[in-house]
């Protein structure tokens, strides 16, 4: 894209929109008696925060009924604050009542890995710990950390232990909270990914929750005897965020942390020696939406304003705290940021913002995006430290019979390399910080074990999240599928010259976004078993939402929906124009401004493969 | 034929009348003859009906002690089958298990006969161990004067053969007693030649006079039957198989059938705590090696004798015996003359002796070579109360390989490939009177099964839930993994969830890098465990007898050792008590 932000493009290519009547922010801070609540009619999960006690609710006790891999339902929600989510095996669900068993229930973890740099002692202890309890794989997510599937109740404990042994936790890595704060990686540029990995790390810091729960229930610590709330928790109080609340920093010219599609981010504005002098405040970004339901949608992040790096962290706190007053906690379907900042206007919230850190935001500083992928293989810092990104499908990191072993490989790593390993936020890993004499010795390792340095235009750019068999969420297959769809897309690609092109191309399994699909060129959401909606026209940078393109179709008739548009495509694209930007201006698909038009105008505008 | 007139004339009695007695009397043994003048005279005693007892007891019958070391409750019916002829023939029997034995009863024994089975490598029956260890240690008393007899029942395919019985049978002996009949060793076919058997030795034990021409008979036992309870039939019958399914997830690499079985004219009277014999077919596959090893393939006759009735699957020491008696097989004489057959037949079975010492045989040598195929017991997992007229069993699939073959267990094979809804079984009921829920429903109960020893927890629970029994319950139950080897998961939260299971402690041994077993668990518990126990609950051990039970049983003692700081001494006392009073029983094999 050219140097300037989403919003000034979105200013100069809508049409003059119609003035915006904006609500009236709440005064008071959220209702945390649980009468009040009732007669408010708040959403069921602020009544269970409220009984919770910060957190603990029934779960000491659930861990106790030996007779069922699960817990209560109420418990259900509370342990996402803890990191996990309750899951079950659903390929294994049609045999289960007829033998007499139980779902097959266990759990999903996941890390708070700020900025996603982890050492090579952390990560032989997390590698064990997925041998151990995991089923041998860990699965790096789109939040820059590693989760880790199938742990069942019995193991809950010892696998808390385990990770608190590696000097890591899980706090509020899921659930109405602030989560793991992503970074840019950007291997190259050595003093930016410094600052922006140390803010990511600070603001993690300083809105994690302050609540014992944690160490009681999973460590067996002593209970902290509460005082008043305000002392337990003084950010989050006794009833937290509306809804999740999602914190990335970014280092332009990568968009790699996806800064449009989260709650609040920070792009790093540099002087010409790298060196960041403050950063750009985007609020209101975040993905989810549900079926058949408008009033949800995707929105990109608007870009509020500048500020100092000494005032960072306090911005961080104010514009979560607004959140935490005037998100909507009626219905959770509109509490995330992005809808009270529709409710209430941008200008409101940033007064608001202001108000609380006592100074003004300075007005957006410029900056260019060019991409929000990995930069795979190789590359040199500018400390001359070298620095490896792997592709790793899916990022799932396992040993696949007959194939890479990813897990076996990258643990021989571990136990020789000096530097430190880190997540990318596109579910890749970097051996980062590789002194220029160890760099064949890294090399020599990666290809003994097969592990992939790279792949075809298509799969570099791709993310699916996790979906079947363990999401609940699921509607339909992504990371067992996509890799599937791909290859068939790849063929199509290639008739038509387009081999090499870079497409981001996106899967989930439901319209939740774990892998922020919709921003991407190419997004398929998954609608039923072998259904998915496909979205196109995003940019590829992620500064632009997508379109629904064409309404479930079947896994089947992907490659035959695309393959017109790629053979246009390459026909009719400017020089280096992208294919979601192709798209727009040749009129096949409507460009989204923003969330609340992003129902409007779907679907094709008109028939593909005549350009 | 010589008529004797036995009544004078003078007797009160018609002609016609009198006839007819001497008819029956002069046709009488002592035995018979003693046994009528002990009934008239307690039916008198009684007023013309049959008594409680006697009022003047006439003179006593011949005494006779019959002790059974019994595991899986054959010694237990043979002593009974030994008490019912016994009473026929006049003796006054009295039947008396090990595990309630007092040693030093048996020097005014008189006359004694032991039954008793063999367990593993040559173990006694769990129940047995204790009175079995006095006997033969130092302390046992000198029984001179005791006739005695002993029938060894155990399984030639282990290496002790009948060791238990060999070694009371010599005890006796050395403790100053007169071997009245020659021990019998008998197989797993011992029903007819234990029936042979206990003639004979009755016969040998049996007075040359009668004593006295009185003797006493009971009519309150004659009045409220043998047993407490009625014995179910012995005789097989059909059942369809209504329900199979595998209860390991597919995930799992463990296989456990749970059977439904459907009697159509009703489910025998069967109490929780019995077992249910399944009379299986041999896998057509290996009766079809078989016969083409000895070269008689095409002989369907034959095929369908291997397939139901021969045992083709053990190989003992006995077996290769008979082969070479049966062949002549030079190679397979130099086997057993080396010394070297015991060994040899470890982990071996028929096919591999016959693959490996080819001769041809003929159907006859087949017959000769092989036992009976015998039917397997399972512990029956449901109560009538809930189920009516069906029997309810979870049989663990046996499959493993050894010497390069796969090898499979016969009947949970059977069941496991062969069976399916629909198909039709030949079973009978097999009582188990030592495993019995307690008779007063609010007692509290411990149980402990883990794998397939839970199912006749699963029968204790229907049981108690039907009832409405207020007592407690408690279950122990392990297997390998938690999410793929539940076995009944659903059931015991639903059981939870209405009461009728009060607490369950679970472990899986492969879930986690330690093994962790159901004893682990009952240390672990050992606080609350024993304040069960003292509060009078019933422990119930079901499962494998090798390792858990013996596993089990000192984790129980370790438990008192926890919980009442008690010197491991003091601690084994207390579990030693308990079994004592019945209140420690095990259903284990």
């Amino acid at each position: 894209m050219d140097d300037h932000s989403p919003r000034d493009d979105a200013q100069a290519l809508a049409p003059t929109p119609a003035p915006r009547v904006y609500e009236t922010p709440p005064k008071d801070r959220p209702i945390t008696d649980a009468e009040a609540a009732r007669a408010a009619q708040l959403a069921a999960n602020e009544h269970i925060k409220i009984a919770s006690g910060y957190l603990r609710g029934g779960l000491a006790d659930g861990l106790l009924k030996h007779a069922t891999g699960a817990i209560s339902e109420d418990d259900g929600q509370l342990v996402k604050f803890h990191g996990m989510y309750m899951q079950d095996d659903r390929d294994l669900r049609p045999e289960r009542t007829k033998k007499k068993l139980d779902k097959a229930y266990s759990f999903m973890i996941r890390l708070r890995i700020a900025g996603g740099v982890i050492s090579p002692q952390q990560w032989l202890a997390l590698d064990d710990i997925a041998v151990t309890y995991a089923g041998s794989a860990l699965r790096a997510t789109t939040r820059q950390t590693f989760q880790y599937h199938g742990v069942i109740k019995s193991n809950l404990k010892r696998t808390m232990a385990a990770i608190d042994g590696a000097l890591l936790d899980t706090i509020a890595a899921c659930g109405d909270v602030n989560r793991n704060v992503m970074a840019a990686t950007n291997p190259a540029q050595v003093g930016a990914h410094g600052a922006a990995h140390r803010l990511a790390k600070d603001i993690s810091d300083s809105l994690l929750p302050k609540t014992s729960a944690w160490r009681e229930i999973w460590l067996d610590g002593e209970r902290v005897v509460g005082g008043e709330e305000e002392e337990v928790e003084p950010v989050y109080g006794r009833t937290y965020l509306p809804r999740k609340f999602k914190i990335v920093v970014a280092v332009p010219p990568s968009n790699e942390v996806d800064i449009f599609a989260h709650d609040l981010g920070f792009i790093a504005i540099l002087d010409k020696n790298n060196q960041v002098t403050g950063w750009n405040v985007t609020v209101g970004g975040g993905m989810g939406m549900t079926h058949g339901e408008p009033e949800t949608f995707p929105r990109t992040a608007d870009v509020m304003g500048f500020v100092a790096p000494e005032d960072a962290i306090k911005v961080a706190e104010a514009v979560m705290t607004v959140q935490r007053d005037w998100g909507n906690r009626k219905n959770r379907k509109n509490a995330r940021l992005k809808y009270t900042i529709e409710r209430y206007g941008l200008a409101a919230f940033r007064a608001e913002v202001e108000t609380r850190i006592g100074k003004t935001l300075g007005e957006p500083k410029p900056f260019t995006f060019t991409n929000n992928g990995d930069r795979f293989g190789w590359t040199e810092g500018d400390d001359g430290r070298h620095h490896l990104t792997l592709y790793v499908p899916s990022g799932r990191i396992k040993d696949y019979e007959d194939g890479p072993q990813f897990l076996t490989g990258l643990r021989t790593i571990a136990q020789v390399h000096e530097g430190d390993f880190r997540l990318t936020a596109n579910q890749n890993v970097i051996i980062a910080n590789v002194p220029t004499e160890k760099r064949a010795a890294i090399e020599a390792l990666v290809d003994q074990y097969g592990i992939t340095k790279g792949a075809g235009a298509l799969r570099r750019n791709s993310i699916a999240c996790v979906a079947l068999p363990t999401c609940g969420l699921a509607l339909a297959e992504s990371e067992r599928y996509l890799p599937d769809l791909m290859t068939e897309l790849e063929e199509s690609l290639a008739t038509h010259g387009l081999a090499e092109e870079e497409i981001t191309i996106r899967s989930t399994g439901c319209p939740n976004g774990c892998a922020r699909p919709f921003i991407a060129e190419i997004g398929l959401v998954g609608r039923g078993p072998e259904r998915y909606h496909l979205y196109l026209g995003a940019a590829f940078d992620g500064s632009r939402l997508s379109k629904l393109y064409k309404e479930d179709v079947a896994a089947s008739d992907i490659r035959d929906t695309l393959d017109p548009l790629f053979a246009d495509f390459a026909k009719g694209r400017n020089p280096g124009e992208h294919f979601g930007d192709y798209l727009i201006r040749a009129g096949h698909v409507a460009r989204t401004v923003n969330g609340p038009d992003f129902h409007d105008r779907t679907g094709a505008l008109k028939p593909a493969g005549h350009a | 034929m010589a008529r004797q007139n036995l009544l004078p004339r003078t007797a009160p009695f018609g002609d016609g009348e009198r006839a007819s007695l001497d008819a029956v009397l002069g046709a009488a043994t002592p035995v018979q003859r003693a046994w009528l003048a002990g009934f008239l005279a307690a039916f008198d005693a009684a007023g013309g009906q049959p008594a409680a007892a006697p009022s003047a007891p006439p003179k006593a019958a011949e005494p006779l002690t019959i002790v059974y070391a019994s595991e899986s409750g054959n010694s237990e019916a043979l002593a009974g089958n030994v008490a019912k002829l016994a009473r026929k023939q006049g003796f006054k029997p009295k039947v008396v298990d090990f595990s309630d034995l007092d040693i030093a009863s048996l020097p005014k024994a008189g006359k004694l006969i032991a039954i008793a089975a063999t367990w593993g490598e040559g173990e006694p029956p769990a129940r047995a161990v204790r009175a079995y260890g006095e006997l033969m240690g130092e302390g046992a008393p000198r029984i001179d004067g005791v006739d005695f007899a002993v029938l060894a029942l155990g399984d030639t395919s282990y290496v002790e053969f009948c060791a238990i019985g060999k070694a009371l049978d010599a005890r006796f002996e050395a403790l100053g007693g007169k071997r009245a009949a020659e021990r019998a060793d008998l197989d797993l076919d011992f029903e007819k030649p234990a029936a042979d058997w206990i003639k004979n030795t009755l016969k040998a034990l049996a007075p040359a006079e009668t004593p006295d021409n009185v003797v006493a008979v009971d009519f309150a036992r004659a009045a409220a039957g043998e047993d407490d309870e009625a014995e179910p039939s012995r005789e097989p019958v059909v059942v369809e198989v209504v329900e199979h399914v595998n209860l390991n997830s597919s995930r799992s690499d463990k296989e456990t059938i749970h059977l439904a079985l459907a009697f159509e004219d009703g489910a025998p009277a069967y109490e929780p705590g019995d077992s249910l014999e399944i009379f299986p077919e041999n896998d057509p596959q290996l009766v079809d090696e078989i016969l083409n090893a000895a070269g008689l393939l095409g002989d369907e006759t034959l095929r369908q004798a291997l397939l139901a009735e021969r045992d083709i699957t053990t190989l003992s020491a006995a077996t290769i015996e008979r082969f070479v008696k049966a062949t002549g097989h030079a190679d397979a004489q130099t086997l057993i003359d080396s010394g070297e057959a015991r060994a040899w037949i470890e982990g071996r079975h028929l096919i591999d002796l016959l693959a490996t010492f080819p001769a041809t045989l003929t159907a006859e040598h087949l017959n000769t070579i092989t036992r009976p195929l015998p039917p397997r017991a399972y512990s029956i997992a449901s109560s009538r109360k809930e189920v009516g007229d069906e029997v309810h069993l979870a049989i663990v699939a046996v499959r493993y390989e050894t010497h390069g073959r796969a090898r499979s267990g016969v009947a949970s094979v059977h069941v496991a490939d062969r069976i399916r809804d629909g198909a039709k079984l030949r079973v009978r009921v097999k009582p188990n009177r030592h495993f019995r829920l307690p008779q007063d429903p609010a007692t509290d109960i411990i149980m402990v099964g883990p794998g397939t020893g839970v199912a006749p927890f699963r029968a204790f629970v229907q049981e108690r839930r039907a009832i409405e029994a207020p007592g407690r319950s408690w279950l122990f139950f392990g297997d390998r993994h938690f999410l793929h080897d539940f076995l009944y998961q659903l059931e015991w939260q639903e059981a939870l969830e209405d009461g009728s299971l009060t607490k369950i402690d679970v472990a899986f041994s492969r879930d986690q890098p330690e093994k962790i077993y159901v004893q682990n668990r009952i240390t672990h518990n050992a606080q609350e465990l024993v304040s069960w126990l003292e509060g009078g609950a019933h422990f119930y051990v079901c499962g494998d007898a090798k390792n858990m039970a013996k596993d089990v049983r000192a984790a129980v003692v370790r438990a008192y050792e926890i919980a009442k700081s008690l010197s491991p001494a003091d601690a084994e006392a207390q579990v030693a008590a308990l079994e004592r009073s019945h209140r420690y029983q095990q259903d284990v094999y």
